[in-house]
């Protein structure tokens, strides 16, 4: 009853306004936004000129007429400015990994990365470091996923049992901080020793797939899990750097997971 | 099978940068078809997964453990040298000598494997590893000869301490 009271209501002050020619006094003002410009530097590259390097592009938007994240303002130029700026995106969330690119130094997604809303200093957005470029902001993941196949990202137990498989709260405690790993790349391509030997080190984000896979108490294949890391490559060229804790923007910590399998190996 | 999935993926990986080539020349593995190491054309197709070297404990976790245990056992050797003299406890001298020299070895060791490794490198990488393993034996031999017949690494250490 209310609702409908309400909504003849609305419909009526909507007529009052339809015949109105200028909004009457009590209507307050649009708010009129001060221009805020602010410059964004990107790096372009275009396969079909592959004689012409990657250079920097520079693009100044009004920071008020713009959404808060960086993915905002990269879409924002894209259907306003330059619509051949090509970068990947899906969710504006944070939770497909598909916007991971390095803005201002730092590896992140770029739907969780603020704008930096101090005008005078221009923000630059490069593609992931040290990977193949496919164009713009788009870099080459194809090595990275053969890597997460490698280390076969899913359940294995040869006792089936009759219904699900059970787990104490202990146990899956032991996976939280790991599971939320959502593959967008930010760690692994920050990683130096990642930059060097990326075809032979697997790099933070399968390492801690890996090991998500070894803590867990319903997997029964841990020991063939962990005899594939017995090489001088494929997990121990992690020296430690931390760049991979440091950078996630989901908050996991990859370095503590590649240790705990340092350690795993060690005592076995 | 792997032929027809090579012809419609391999031109797709490497086309970008480098000429296609025709799909039937993918198995003579021409000059820009064939693996590069850390490059853009991969071991097999995109769907396959990457291969592990065949598992060597002492290349992997009693590597790993020896070099933490060796870094983590010289603190007390060197603050034993510290408070004691190398004329009195001679095996401590050799026993610093020689985890010192090790331990650099491991360090620089590790330091070809990441920037010179053979893969990449087939003749400087080589090169580096032998002249390694050269420098490293020279040293633990001259520090053999020093402290037998002469005054010791700690000593010496002391010596220029104070000059």
């Amino acid at each position: 009853m209310q609702a409908l009271t309400s909504r003849s209501l609305a419909r009526s002050s909507r007529s009052i306004r339809a015949f109105s020619t200028s909004p009457g006094r009590w209507q307050a003002e649009p708010l009129q936004k001060p221009v805020l410009q602010k410059e964004f530097k990107i790096y372009r590259w275009n396969p079909d000129e592959p004689a012409k390097k990657p250079h920097l592009q520079s693009y100044t938007i009004d920071l008020n007429q713009t959404g808060p994240m960086i993915l905002d303002a990269l879409i924002k130029i894209k259907n306003e400015i330059d619509p051949t700026l090509t970068f990947r995106r899906s969710c504006r969330e944070g939770i497909c990994g598909s916007c991971a690119m390095n803005i201002d130094g730092q590896n992140t997604l770029a739907c969780l990365c603020r704008i930096d809303r101090n005008a005078g200093k221009d923000t630059k957005i490069y593609p992931l470091p040290h990977m193949y470029i496919v164009k713009d902001l788009v870099p080459d993941l194809t090595l990275f996923y053969k890597q997460y196949k490698s280390i076969k990202p899913y359940l294995q137990n040869d006792n089936v049992p009759e219904r699900e498989h059970l787990q104490s709260p202990e146990d899956r405690k032991k996976l939280d901080g790991m599971y939320e790993c959502i593959l967008c790349a930010c760690c692994s391509t920050s990683c130096p020793s990642y930059w060097w030997n990326q075809d032979e080190y697997l790099g933070p984000a399968a390492l801690m797939a890996a090991y998500r896979w070894i803590a867990d108490s319903r997997d029964t294949y841990g020991a063939q899990r962990k005899e594939h890391f017995q090489n001088e490559m494929s997990l121990f060229r992690c020296h430690t750097i931390f760049n991979c804790s440091r950078t996630c923007p989901k908050g996991l910590n990859p370095a503590k997971a590649i240790a705990e399998i340092k350690l795993a190996l060690a005592t076995e | 099978m792997s032929i027809s999935i090579l012809r419609t993926t391999v031109p797709r990986i490497s086309g970008r940068r480098i000429p296609t080539v025709a799909a039937l020349q993918v198995r003579n593995s021409t000059a820009s078809t064939v693996y590069v190491p850390g490059g853009p054309i991969y071991k097999g197709t995109v769907n396959d997964p990457t291969t592990f070297p065949a598992p060597s404990k002492s290349h992997g976790s009693y590597h790993w453990t020896f070099e933490r245990l060796l870094s983590a056992g010289l603190v007390p050797l060197t603050a034993a040298a510290f408070v004691t003299s190398g004329t009195n406890y001679p095996v401590l001298d050799g026993l610093l000598g020689i985890s010192l020299v090790v331990h650099s070895h491991i360090g620089f060791d590790s330091m070809i494997v990441d920037y010179l490794h053979t893969r990449k490198f087939p003749v400087i990488g080589r090169i580096a590893t032998w002249t390694l393993r050269t420098a490293t034996v020279g040293v633990l031999v001259g520090v053999y000869q020093f402290n037998t017949n002469d005054i010791g690494l700690t000593e010496l250490i002391a010596k220029v301490w104070a000059a």
